[in-house]
């Protein structure tokens, strides 16, 4: 407010001195940093550069609140939360599968639009690597296996936190009565086989082990 | 036939329903406030809980004409822009091979290489997709109208209700019991489910909280002391198998999807329980 009034005094044409004046004692007492009211930047008294006015027109790192930096193997091990009446759930894993790579998809978007929707904090979406299956078909006359279709098995999984239970009635009922044809819902609490599970099996590092022990 | 019953039903028991019209759906009422608020023993209230097993659909919705059109459009887009797969390059090969058989008229060894033409196979499958006949979408008890058989409307939610007598009356409702102290009310809907089934019916309850609630008060003929009315919660169950295993005279009932509700439950009943029915 003291913002749009100083813009609006400046675009007046006043004896400067009166407006320096008035900006600087409105500053002042509002207890604003002056350089961060958009009107004062050009009358403040602490200026980086004395004779260059607009030195430093360009800032805004000090504006920004610092980014925490990640780690790089964060492991979040929620408890669930006793509220009371209130129970709510931790990290919850909603795994979906089908064959069909698009659909799968679409609907994991469609989850994760949801949650945002309905402000259910989402961890992560990803996926599990596809397993593919061939199909060998016994032939009529003899025992030879002859082969008949490959299927690929898509899984994808959203990772969500901060269920309600009393919400997470709803939310089941949306999601299992929204349901593709073909894609198959599975909600399970996140467990460490389930972090673990994601990443590749080291062989050296199992020999390794192996040997110490 | 079911509405001039309940007209008169409404004629004759006056002072039965006709509260809920103030009451109902609201628990923070001032008059109620004092019913509410004491501990359990002493509250003038009835607590029953009461579970609402709906099927869910077996067979996806039909499309609407746009979705249709939809739907064609994109997959044609889709067709056209895709490459081509294994089983067409290998289509594509074959075609050029016998162009070129034909044409040089020399006979080539690589025909052990495809014993199996593309075409032969395409054929097969076609054979075996005209075998396959997929199941009805409408089935019988739809074209009878039997609103006891789970087989009914399969791409829509069907609710169980029963038939209860109130006092004198016969009145259509949820499946319900009393609360006893010492259970919660979530067990006592699964209670109520495994009296009415007998055990064959197998439901997932899909939380603790119940999804609504309804409360009335008895007629002044009824009233005591201790009971001025009672309050009734819902659970929501899913049916995951199972059926009744014979029709019982008795306690009728009926499985009803959300627009067929209005032909059997009260209006102020009907109201709230609509509240949590999602279709």
């Amino acid at each position: 407010m003291m913002n749009g009034a100083l813009g609006k005094m400046l675009c007046l044409k006043n004896d400067i001195i009166f407006k320096q004046a008035f900006s600087l004692l409105r500053v002042r007492t509002s207890g604003e940093n002056p350089i961060s009211s958009a009107g004062g930047i050009l009358l403040s008294t602490s200026r980086h550069y004395k004779t260059r006015p607009i030195h430093g027109i360009g800032r805004y790192k000090h504006l920004v609140k610092p980014k925490e930096p990640k780690k790089k193997r964060a492991k979040v091990e929620v408890r669930p939360i006793n509220l009371g009446a209130d129970y709510e759930y931790g990290v919850l894993n909603i795994h979906l599968t089908a064959y069909n790579m698009a659909v799968v998809e679409s609907y994991a978007q469609y989850a994760h639009n949801l949650c945002n929707h309905l402000s259910i904090k989402v961890e992560k979406s990803y996926s599990m690597p596809t397993k593919t299956m061939e199909v060998l078909r016994l032939q009529d006359q003899g025992s030879k296996m002859l082969p008949d279709s490959v299927l690929t098995t898509h899984e994808r999984v959203v990772q969500i936190s901060g269920l309600s239970a009393t919400f997470a009635e709803i939310f089941l009922e949306i999601i299992q009565s929204n349901l593709p044809e073909g894609v198959r819902l599975s909600v399970k609490e996140h467990t460490e086989e389930d972090f673990k599970g994601r990443f590749k099996t080291q062989p050296e590092l199992e020999e390794l082990l192996a040997k110490l022990n | 036939m079911a509405a001039p019953i309940r007209q008169s039903l409404f004629g004759v028991a006056k002072g039965r329903w006709r509260f809920e019209g103030l009451w109902a759906g609201s628990l923070g009422s001032r008059s109620l406030a004092l019913a509410a608020a004491p501990s359990i023993s002493g509250s003038p209230w009835r607590l029953l809980g009461a579970v609402c097993l709906q099927r869910p659909p077996l067979v996806s919705k039909p499309l609407t004409p746009l979705q249709e059109e939809m739907a064609a459009l994109l997959q044609q887009i889709e067709v056209e822009r895709s490459l081509y797969s294994d089983h067409e390059l290998r289509a594509l090969d074959e075609a050029q091979q016998l162009a070129k058989k034909k044409a040089d008229l020399y006979d080539e060894e690589g025909d052990e290489q495809n014993v199996l033409l593309t075409q032969d196979m395409e054929d097969a499958w076609e054979q075996k997709f005209l075998q396959f006949k997929p199941g009805a979408r409408i089935t019988e008890a739809d074209k009878k109208n039997d609103r006891t058989s789970l087989h009914r409307k399969l791409d829509r939610n069907l609710v169980l209700l029963v038939k209860e007598k109130l006092g004198d009356q016969d009145v259509w409702m949820l499946p319900q019991a009393e609360w006893q102290p010492g259970e919660t009310l979530r067990g006592t809907a699964e209670r109520t489910l495994a009296t009415l089934s007998e055990n064959n019916l197998e439901a997932k309850f899909l939380g603790n909280a119940p999804c609504g609630h309804y409360k009335f008060k008895f007629p002044q003929a009824m009233r005591t002391e201790s009971s001025l009315g009672a309050k009734i919660f819902f659970f929501k169950a899913l049916l995951v198998t199972g059926d009744f295993s014979q029709p019982r005279k008795k306690g009728q009932r009926v499985w009803v999807c959300k627009e067929e509700l209005g032909d059997y439950l009260r209006p102020k009943y009907l109201a709230q329980v609509r509240r949590f029915l999602l279709d």
